[in-house]
């Protein structure tokens, strides 16, 4: 098991009411599998990945990440949790305008303190697999839509991590960019990274070997599942 | 990773080139400016520093309880250091040291020199450097010492022992030899001088071997390792006692009080190393560097005031930065590592604005030194001490204004930054405080401007009492007998168009361009009671020359025989002697002499403005010297009489140097000080205004970029230019408006606390308050509406379509 789930609760306060994001989500998650978590948009598909992702609280429930209770975690602890494992991957790419590509996808490593030299080895195989060598030395703004979320994916893996947590990935691309992502992301999982994304394409939802629904913050269960 | 930081760091500078250059131009004039303040206030403060010895040497001074109150005196009798070093423990060294002119007589070279008297430990006690002879020259009483300076001037070349030369001092003729070379006098020198003699040369030594009574020179001591000055002062009391018996007497007879120790007459000292910080005048010694350091203070406050900008600059652009803030923190960066990221970005800044200051300060180091009149460099702040602070406190300030905003945005939470939401109305708060204090500052400057600026023409423009645009005064500094030369002079104008009157006294009024200052007071007893004046010897017309007011009496006169033991006072001297008719009342001085007085002039100021007139009384003793002559001239043609008198003064002593120069320029030239700190004081508020100026101008241009779409909404809901100018100019006024409150009464008791020094002075008003405060308001309207009226003159559709 890479990370359960149990009774997750998450809600703000609006005019003394408790207003719920995430309402008694309970979630397994094995290694190697591909999870789409769909929905319609303020679902609560995003809130659910930044708390899977650690970067965002609950308030009550169990959430238990490679056999560590990350709720009773400090965030140091979390912190170092989620570098190590978890790659994200957002609908707005979030690229750093001001590094390259090279640079871009660099940056994590830097983080983690590896050697130059096998930093440069890193960063030159994935540039090789994601065939865009040639623009490496180009700055995020002079990429189209595809290409950015590219980048974006090769420096989400180039820490090598077990869990893939994407948000809307395709949700700036044309339809034929999505597909080359989907497909990329299918080739990852048979590679053995878990991947978990939110979408709300019935044909992306499609791409993973499980779809889980969510509404107003809470699992759907549906007829065809 | 470095590497990383510093590519991101000058991209981003890159990007925000209008921010960028900002920054470096506030930071830079700010470093130039420090560093030049800086510069000046060090060179003030290493003032007398350099003796090897400073912390065991003290100046020796007395305090005496006389019936008006506590006075303090540094002039010592002759006997006083030779009786000192016999009868107290724990003095190494003693010397006497009294400073005098001196005129050298060779073939006709003949030079003006600063000599001074003193004993053989002098050069044990002071550092000054013997480069050729023996340091212990002075014990041979015909051999000098010359600096290096004096020995190219007077020889043209400084290998000159054994040189015979011979002076003319007080009159006399002596011939000496060439015993040592000095290195030239530090120019950080309190003690100056070109020529050292032994003291037993000094005026009158012989007569007052024994004498008690006749003061004239200052001492300064060494004690031994380990002693305390305040054991000495202890010890000195029997001593004190013993010798200033009758002086004793006399203060208790005449109604003093003893101070807290019992004491009518105590020895102190001073330390030599306070020396050019102390003041003597009042009834306690005071030592103040407040002048150096207000200097520091002001360097201070400018580079507080970039830093200021720094912050809240980059503070404000941070919303820029979020996502890549959010994004790093998702990769995988630790809060250290992005606090050392900004940091790094600001230390950039810094370093740069540091070079750039530092070449501009160099540029702008000869104009400064002109305008502030200082001889100091800026190569004196490379000791390594020195260097080490200016270091730290550059690594403070970035430290400071470059660590602030980098923690603050290390501090964001991720998801917070992710989604670009910042928090500011928090850090708005922060950036209005700084921006009111910034201001603050600016106000306090401005007013300190009008004020000194008001007080310095008040002292230059005041009735002083005597003519002083009509009259030139000419230092004495002939070969010849200053009486003979005065008469001289007389001659050779009478008659002359345009001058009206010449006439002499022994001390000049203001500062003459011979640079000497020097004052002369006695005591003696009237009627059971000690009474104390200044004393001035004039010669024949000296009141009408200088268009003194008579008020009863009348002034010495040829047609009166026996006017040498005439005297003239003024109505402080009266009120001294509590005499409501004081004419032809009579005094006797030293015991057996007696004067009548036969005038009483109106007060007039002749001493500094900060003083109260005191009292003066005129003498005409011909056997007493003169060293200043006196000339009125008509209103008329002032170029051409003064050419005049310089052309008589020619041919009357060709090879001495013509030195005169009309009494306001010599009033102006005591007020030095006040011009400097005026100067320094406006040029600092002027760049404090331009600073906090680039400041509100970068902030103004962010809060417009930021309010875009609003800007555009309101003005297509019908909102006019002058309308939304006022919205987004209100903010800020509001800021300069409570920045006016705050600094008003810091002004106010800053400002009235330094006119407290000045007997005359001007009044506070508030208008000069308010008047600074609308200047401030004035110009932060100007910066502001730069960018304020463009964005409301702006088409609406354009900025709504930009958003
Ligand atoms: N911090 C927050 N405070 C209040 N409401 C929030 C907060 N974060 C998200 N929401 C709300 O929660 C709901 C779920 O949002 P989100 O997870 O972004 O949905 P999705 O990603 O499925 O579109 C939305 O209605 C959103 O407005
Ligand atoms: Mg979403």
């Amino acid at each position: 098991m890479l990370l359960q789930l149990n009774h997750i609760y998450k809600w703000v306060k609006q005019g003394g009411k408790r207003v719920f994001l995430l309402n008694d989500i309970s979630l397994d998650v094995e290694e190697g599998e591909f999870i789409s978590i769909m929905g319609p948009s303020g679902s609560g598909k995003s809130t659910l990945l930044n708390v899977i992702g650690m970067l965002d609280e609950f308030q009550e429930g169990e959430y238990i990440f490679d056999g560590e209770p990350v709720h009773s975690l400090k965030e140091k602890q979390r912190a170092k949790l989620y570098k190590e494992y978890i790659g994200f991957v957002f609908q707005a790419y979030h690229l750093i305008d001001e590094l390259t590509v090279y640079e871009n996808i660099e940056t994590p490593l830097l983080y983690k303190n590896i050697k130059s030299s096998e930093r440069k080895a890193l960063v030159a195989d994935m540039l090789d697999r994601f065939n865009i060598v040639g623009k490496k030395d180009l700055f995020p703004a002079q990429l189209s839509g595809g290409q950015q979320q590219l980048v974006g994916i090769a420096r989400a893996l180039i820490a090598k991590p077990k869990l893939i947590l994407a948000d809307e990935p395709t949700g700036n691309l044309n339809s034929k960019q999505g597909e080359e992502i989907m497909e990329l992301f299918k080739e990852l999982n048979t590679e053995g990274v878990t991947i978990i994304q939110a979408t709300h394409s019935e044909s992306n939802a499609a791409y993973g070997n499980r779809i889980i629904h969510l509404l107003d913050g809470s699992k759907q269960l549906q007829p065809q599942n | 990773m470095l590497k990383n930081y510093i590519k991101i760091a000058f991209r981003n500078l890159w990007k925000d080139k209008s921010f960028t250059l900002l920054n470096l131009l506030g930071l830079s004039i700010a470093f130039a400016a420090a560093l030049l303040l800086a510069m000046y206030a060090f060179f003030d403060l290493s003032y007398d520093q350099f003796h090897k010895n400073k912390e065991a040497i003290f100046q020796v001074y007395y305090t005496e309880q006389t019936p008006g109150g506590r006075a303090l005196a540094t002039s010592m009798p002759v006997p006083f250091a030779p009786a000192l070093r016999e009868e107290l423990p724990n003095i190494k060294h003693v010397t006497r040291y009294m400073s005098d002119g001196a005129l050298n007589l060779e073939e006709g070279k003949e030079l003006n020199l600063r000599l001074i008297f003193t004993d053989p430990d002098f050069f044990e006690m002071f550092t000054f450097e013997t480069l050729l002879g023996s340091a212990d020259v002075l014990k041979e009483n015909s051999k000098i010492s010359i600096t290096e300076e004096t020995a190219q001037k007077l020889f043209g070349r400084t290998d000159v022992l054994g040189q015979s030369l011979n002076l003319l001092i007080n009159g006399r003729k002596e011939a000496f030899t060439v015993g040592s070379i000095l290195k030239d006098i530090p120019i950080t020198s309190g003690l100056r001088f070109d020529v050292a003699v032994n003291f037993t040369h000094s005026p009158n030594y012989a007569e007052n071997l024994d004498r008690w009574d006749a003061r004239n020179h200052s001492v300064f001591i060494q004690l031994d390792e380990g002693a305390t000055p305040s054991a000495l002062t202890k010890s000195a009391a029997s001593f004190t006692n013993l010798h200033y018996q009758g002086n004793i007497e006399d203060l208790k007879r005449d109604g003093a009080q003893p101070n807290a120790n019992g004491n009518y007459l105590e020895l102190n000292l001073l330390p030599f190393k306070d020396m050019h910080f102390a003041d003597f005048s009042g009834d306690s010694l005071k030592v103040s560097r407040a002048y150096p350091y207000m200097i520091l203070g002001i360097g201070l406050l400018i580079l507080f005031i970039a830093g200021i900008n720094f912050v809240n600059m980059s503070i404000a652009r941070s919303a820029q930065r979020l996502r890549e803030i959010g994004m790093r923190k998702t990769l995988g960066a630790a809060k250290k590592q992005l606090f050392f990221q900004f940091w790094s970005e600001s230390v950039w800044i810094f370093l740069i604005a540091l070079l750039l200051g530092i070449g501009l300060s160099l540029a702008l180091e000869s104009p400064f030194r002109q305008l502030f009149n200082t001889p100091a460099r800026l190569t004196d702040l490379s000791s390594s001490t020195l260097l080490i602070a200016l270091f730290i406190s550059f690594i403070l300030i970035t430290f400071i204004a470059g660590g602030y905003p980098a923690l603050v945005l290390s501090k964001l939470g991720t998801l917070k930054a992710l989604k670009g939401k910042l928090d500011l109305a928090g850090k708005n708060r922060v950036r209005n405080v700084l921006m009111v204090v910034q201001f603050s500052i600016a106000i306090v400057l401005i007013s300190g401007t009008f004020v000194l600026g008001k007080q310095l023409d008040y002292m230059r423009n005041k009735d002083l009492g005597f003519n002083k645009e009509e009259v030139i005064a000419i230092p004495l500094n002939g070969k010849r007998a200053n009486r003979q030369n005065v008469a001289l002079l007389r001659n050779e104008l009478a008659g002359k168009p345009g001058i009206l009157s010449v006439s002499a006294s022994d001390n000049n009024l203001g500062l003459g361009r011979d640079g000497s200052t020097y004052f002369s007071r006695m005591g003696f007893d009237y009627k059971g009671r000690g009474v104390a004046t200044n004393m001035l010897v004039v010669d024949y017309d000296y009141p009408e020359t200088l268009g003194l007011q008579l008020k009863e009496g009348r002034t010495f006169s040829r047609s009166f025989s026996g006017d040498s033991l005439s005297i003239v006072i003024n109505e402080a001297m009266a009120r001294e002697l509590q005499e409501k008719e004081p004419v032809n009342k009579q005094i006797i001085l030293d015991d057996s002499i007696t004067y009548t007085i036969v005038g009483v002039l109106k007060d007039y100021n002749f001493q500094s403005l900060s003083k109260k007139i005191e009292p003066i009384s005129m003498f005409m003793n011909r056997d007493w010297d003169l060293y200043y002559a006196f000339i009125k001239i008509a209103p008329q043609n002032r170029v051409q009489s003064f050419e005049a008198i310089e052309d008589a003064w020619k041919r009357i002593e060709p090879n001495a140097e013509f030195l005169g120069s009309f009494i306001d320029e010599n009033i102006d030239r005591t007020f030095k000080r006040e011009r400097t700190m005026t100067t320094i004081i406006s040029s600092g508020s002027l760049i404090a205004i331009i600073l906090s100026c680039i400041g509100l101008f970068a902030i103004s241009m962010l809060v417009v970029t930021q309010r875009t779409k609003e800007i555009g909404v309101r003005k297509v809901v019908g909102a006019s230019v002058a309308q939304i100018t006022f919205l987004l100019t209100k903010d800020f006024l509001k800021l300069v408006g409570v920045a006016f409150l705050i600094a008003a009464p810091v002004a106010w008791w800053l400002l009235s606390q330094w006119l407290q020094d000045y007997e005359y002075r001007i009044e506070l008003h508030l208008w000069i308050f308010l008047a600074a405060g609308l200047l401030a308001v004035f110009i932060a309207l100007v910066t502001i509406s730069f960018r304020t009226i463009r964005a409301a003159l702006k088409n609406p559709v354009e900025s709504l379509r930009t958003e």
